[in-house]
């Protein structure tokens, strides 16, 4: 069947060009999406398998004997004596507890004794002193105690380290893997679940396997709170002036633009005020969560205002109407009745500030939150008032592991990214799940 | 009673003290006037309460902290004035005032309520203010420094020199140029990547994907979004960096470093998809359907739609949705830190590490410094100059969005 | 060609049973109707009695609604404007609509009008570009008032001009079929009086198909009418027969202003 010339059932060529064209146009756009999926998938696999191994680690279970002319040799377990004993007094009694259990498994290894001894963390030696000196009768007897492993041999019963990477390394050597295999199959060496990693402190660069995020999670728990007490009343607070009762005049308009621009000022400038205006002008405490959380505030301060006066801005002027109409105030009627109807709206934009607050890493670098820090910050001190002490928070704890050299610390600082990850995740899904709870359509 | 001065502690308990005394005060002082019946009252007992406790609160927050400021303008100027004592005794006596003050005006025709709504609306004046002050703080915080730097270091030699190389013997050479030409490269490269893929994004998102698709890619690609810089700087540090110096630097041999503009460069990209995709995808949304129906029946396809209509109507919020993502780009500093490198270098190489301002930021602030030499000083310049950048852009982009959006309300 | 044949020779557009549905509600039930070429076809009744809805199956512009299916026979020219081989981008080249509300495109008046052309490919040059610009701003009785500011934006004109704008915009792609939708509703009386003029001018070269909420318009400028009741066709004939002496009790109740 032939059909006319201008037939709708024959595609002309110029049409099947237009088709083609919008065929690649189309598919320009999906594969777009496809490229910020892979991304995400790429970014959140590579973090992950790098960082979970953060949550094992590798112990080796000793029988130490504690002589006590070495530990305690006026014999009367006085601890203030026993203290006296350092460290150094200690590290044998580790390297000859794991000699005599490579020589009970009955491995024979030409590797000279300091080396056996190097399999165990230098953190080992602290933690046997430790526990010794809260045990003092434990003296003159042996006491049975799982101890870190090194780094390296914790690297590789997780894969990290090799035998080929070993022979390069002067930390360790292929031999030292071999004893650590043999004491592996045997079950004095195992890895299992690590739960120190998120209670511990963190450790000096020699000790990777011992390091843990237990400071870096107070600190950013002190800040969190001090951004919740401050930013979240401010935040409202200057919403509800700013929506409900600022006369829109040029002044309004300047605020708001202010607090757009605010909202898109990079953090790092944001450190720089912390660091000029509450360390060196008002004189608080570097390094200390008061500070990390005040400059936090200012930064999630835009974010709460904004989601605030959208919150504010959806119920309905009726609302309003109503209230005013029975002989209620403008304040009352915002504090009795606005308010709480844009309350689940506010609480949603608080969690994502406090969110973004989480994670933010720059301004804390300013304030001198970077620094090294191995003990437990209080929340209050008579020497440094309210969260003055000096502490870290975790994205900074993950940029410090990540300047280490020890290539045990990018495996430390990707599983503080999964930790992080999961704090972010648990928070974003708690707003969203708020806001599909009370989400109200007018 | 000298144990009250020891610790500046006990200041709140007695103001809190003072508080509660003249919420009963001006409560009772209302009941009597009223002589049993409420009626005769201007305001309830409990609005005289409220009113009491803000008259003393209020002026007390107010006075303390004044003082402190005061305070830290006199350390600033090395004197130490206003010792604890006197703010202490200063705090009380406005205390004092406001109790007393407030149990006295209680009265049958006082309008507390109204009292009290004004003590409220001041409050929240003043916390609308903090957005201003930190804006002012962010400008004093920088200027001051940054004064101080120039007098120290020619700003002709700041601004225009080519190297940078400080030294914290003397004698540094501070040139932003190398610095804001590393900013520029990895923001033109994050931005070469960002823009395609996020307006691709939106397009696809907004005019062709179904309510199912896009339920699930919109929130995925929003994930970019609320994922923390150090963590993409972790990615940049330990995949991508080794990655493109493995399988593009070096067999091109273009250079052998992890770090490089490109890796801070495209990972930055991935961070900015979601800020260009969202707004364009707003921008775009805004567009009346009507036009794309006038378009369609005038028989063009999709894209021709997409590309002839929706796309210029739409194109102020995309420019604004771009400059916001170039101003983000520029300020970015995790990112940079872990992967474009600490060299400042004039290159055109993307492959070879480069520094920022972002960078030189933090690495002249952290550590040991020394807040009279031109080397720590610096930082304050390069901030400034940082904040400056980005307010324009932002400030352009804020326009451009605003006024957008009142085209088509 | 069975069914082909059934349809009537001379006709420009023939529908069979047509059936719309948007999601499970039908919005038409079973519409058949036969248009005939260089006449006023105009579609009332009340609103939500589907008159829209079948208007826009006409150039399947229901299509871009995800939920809407349109089923029946429908033909331009004898042919099956729902076959699978048929591209709604060529049939809506063919078959040009207005909508209710003006709609220029965020661009010069030149270019609005100029828009179809380009996309389809129907001129060579710039000067016949210009030619067929002119002629449609001609043919919607527009060249006189914009002819010296052919630059300036299509947005900037009044509502009425804009209207016309819109039709000139549609002329342009050499349609053989103009759909109207409402076209007259967002206008004020001397713009609709413009507008209603240029219809029936329009009819010379077009096959026009309107709906209006107006009877008195359709009155006016049509030759047939449709009336439509609750997504079906009541009553389909002369204007004048419609609208003088309707068969049907419920066409007589609309015009009579009982239901509507």
């Amino acid at each position: 069947m032939s059909e006319p010339a201008n037939s709708l059932l024959a595609q002309g060529a110029r049409t099947r060009r237009r088709r083609a064209s919008e065929a690649r146009f189309r598919a320009c756009g999906l594969a777009a999406i496809g490229i910020a999926a892979l991304a995400l998938i790429v970014l959140l696999t590579s973090v992950i398998s790098s960082g979970v191994g953060a949550f094992k680690q590798t112990y080796i279970t000793l029988e130490i004997a504690l002589p006590e002319a070495k530990l305690d040799k006026t014999g009367q377990r006085d601890p203030a004596q026993m203290a006296k004993v350092t460290t150094f007094g200690y590290a044998p009694l580790l390297g000859d507890a794991l000699l005599a259990q490579v020589d009970a498994v009955g491995i024979t290894t030409p590797l000279p004794t300091k080396e056996i001894a190097g399999m165990i963390s230098k953190e080992a030696v602290a933690t046997l002193r430790d526990h010794v000196l809260a045990n003092p009768g434990l003296v003159g007897g042996t006491v049975t105690l799982d101890v870190l492993a090194d780094g390296r041999i914790d690297g590789y019963f997780k894969g990290r380290v090799t035998m080929q990477s070993a022979a390069l390394d002067g930390n360790t050597s292929p031999e030292a893997l071999r004893v650590a295999q043999a004491l592996a199959d045997a079950g004095v060496i195992e890895t299992r679940l690590n739960w120190r990693f998120l209670t511990a402190p963190d450790a000096s660069d020699q000790r990777p396997e011992a390091a843990g995020l237990g400071v870096a999670i107070l600190g950013s728990l002190y800040m969190m709170a001090v951004v919740l007490v401050l930013a979240l009343p401010i935040g409202v607070a200057a919403s509800i002036y700013l929506e409900e009762f600022a006369p829109r005049n040029r002044i309004s308009d300047l605020i708001e633009v202010n607090i757009s621009n605010l909202a898109a000022v990079p953090s790092i400038v944001y450190g720089i005020l912390g660091l000029a205006i509450f360390i060196n002008f008002a004189g608080l405490r570097q390094s200390s969560p008061l500070v990390g959380g005040l400059v936090l505030t200012l930064m999630t301060l835009p974010t709460i205002i904004i989601s605030t006066r959208a919150a504010l801005k959806s119920v309905p002027p009726s609302i309003r109407d109503a209230a005013l109409g029975v002989g209620a105030s403008k304040m009352q009627s915002v504090f009795h009745h606005i308010l709480p109807l844009a309350a689940p709206g506010i609480l949603t934009g608080t969690i994502i500030g406090l969110a973004q607050a989480l994670g933010e890493t720059a301004p804390l670098l300013l304030i001198g939150m970077v620094a090294f820090v191995r003990e437990y910050p209080a929340a209050y001190s008579d020497a440094a008032d309210l969260f003055g002490e000096a502490a870290t928070a975790l994205p900074v704890q993950v940029f410090n592991w990540t300047q280490r050299a020890d290539p045990g610390f990018a495996e430390r600082a990707s599983g503080a990214i999964i930790t992080l990850l999961i704090f972010l995740a648990v928070m974003n899904i708690a707003a969203v799940l708020l806001r599909r709870r009370f989400e109200r359509r007018w | 009673m000298m144990w009250v001065f020891d610790t500046i502690l006990s200041l709140p308990v007695l103001v809190i003290g003072l508080a509660v005394l003249a919420m009963i005060g001006a409560q009772v002082r209302a009941r009597l006037a009223a002589g049993g019946d409420l009626r005769r009252l201007a305001a309830l007992p409990r609005a005289h309460a409220v009113n009491a406790a803000l008259s003393v609160l209020i002026p007390v927050l107010a006075c303390y902290a004044a003082l402190s400021v005061a305070r830290m303008i006199g350390r600033q100027q090395g004197a130490q004035i206003l010792p604890d004592r006197t703010l202490f005794w200063a705090v009380l006596a406005v205390a004092l005032i406001g109790c007393i003050d407030a149990i006295l005006r209680a009265s049958a025709r006082f309008r507390a309520r109204a009292a009290s709504e004004a003590w409220i609306k001041a409050l929240l004046i003043a916390a609308s203010t903090t957005a201003i002050l930190t804006t002012v703080g962010i400008v004093f915080s920088m200027v001051f420094e940054a004064a101080n730097f120039f007098g120290q270091y020619g700003w002709r030699d700041f601004f225009l020199s080519t190297e940078w190389a400080p030294n914290f013997r003397g004698n540094s050479a501070l040139g932003i140029l190398p610095l804001l030409w590393g900013t520029l490269y990895v923001s033109f490269i994050a931005l070469a990547f960002a823009v395609p893929v996020g307006l691709f994004a939106a397009i696809y998102l907004s005019e062709y994907a179904g309510p199912r698709l896009r339920g699930i890619a919109k929130p995925l690609i929003e994930i970019l979004a609320g994922i923390p810089t150090i963590v993409y700087g972790l990615f940049a540090l330990i995949t991508i960096g080794p990655m493109l110096r493995d399988y593009f630097a070096q067999p091109l041999g273009l250079g052998d470093s992890a770090s490089s503009v490109m890796t801070a460069g495209l990972v930055m990209g991935i961070m900015l998809i979601p800020f260009v995709s969202s707004l364009s995808d707003d921008a775009m949304g805004a567009v009346p359907q009507a036009m794309r129906d006038g378009s369609s029946a005038l028989g063009a396809t999709r894209s021709e739609t997409i590309r002839q209509v929706v796309l210029p109507a739409a194109l102020p919020g995309i420019m604004g949705a771009v400059l916001l993502a170039a101003s983000r780009a520029i300020g970015e500093t995790m990112i940079v830190v872990l992967g474009a490198g600490a060299a400042a270098r004039l290159s055109l190489n993307p492959f070879e590490a480069m520094t920022t301002i972002t960078v030189k930021i933090v690495s002249q602030l952290t550590g040991d410094t020394d807040f009279a030499s031109p080397e720590t000083l610096v930082a304050f310049a390069l901030g400034l100059t940082l904040f400056t950048l980005t307010l324009c852009l932002n400030v352009v982009a804020l326009m451009i969005v605003r006024k957008y959006r009142e085209q088509y309300e | 060609m069975k069914e082909a044949s059934m349809i009537q020779t001379g006709q420009k557009i023939s529908a069979r049973n047509v059936q719309v549905c948007y999601g499970d509600s039908p919005a038409i039930r079973g519409v058949s109707v036969d248009i005939a070429p260089n006449t006023v076809t105009a579609f009332i009744g009340p609103s939500g009695c589907g008159k829209s809805t079948f208007l826009r199956c006409l150039n399947r512009m229901n299509d871009t609604i995800d939920i809407c299916r349109v089923s029946g026979d429908i033909r331009i020219d004898g042919e099956d404007i729902y076959d699978r081989r048929v591209d709604p981008v060529q049939l809506r080249a063919k078959v040009g609509m207005v909508f209710q509300k003006p709609n220029p495109f965020p661009k010069s008046i030149f270019d609005n009008v100029a828009y179809g052309p380009k996309i389809h490919g129907l001129t060579r040059s710039k000067a016949e570009l210009a030619g067929v610009v002119e002629n449609a701003l001609r043919k919607a009785a527009l060249w006189d008032e914009v002819k010296d500011r052919l630059g300036s934006a299509g947005t900037a004109l009044s509502g009425g001009q804009q209207q016309r704008l819109c039709i000139a915009r549609a002329i342009a792609t050499s349609p053989e079929v103009l759909l109207m939708d409402e076209p007259c509703s967002a206008l004020d009386p001397i713009a609709t009086a413009q507008i209603e003029e240029l219809i029936d001018d329009l009819r010379q070269n077009f096959c026009v198909v309107i709906v209006t909420h107006s009877m008195q318009q359709a009155a006016r400028i049509s030759q047939k009418t449709a009336f439509f009741h609750l997504g079906s066709l009541v009553e389909y004939g002369d204007t004048d027969q419609i609208f003088t002496a309707p068969h049907d009790p419920r066409t007589e109740s609309y015009i009579t202003g009982r239901i509507g």
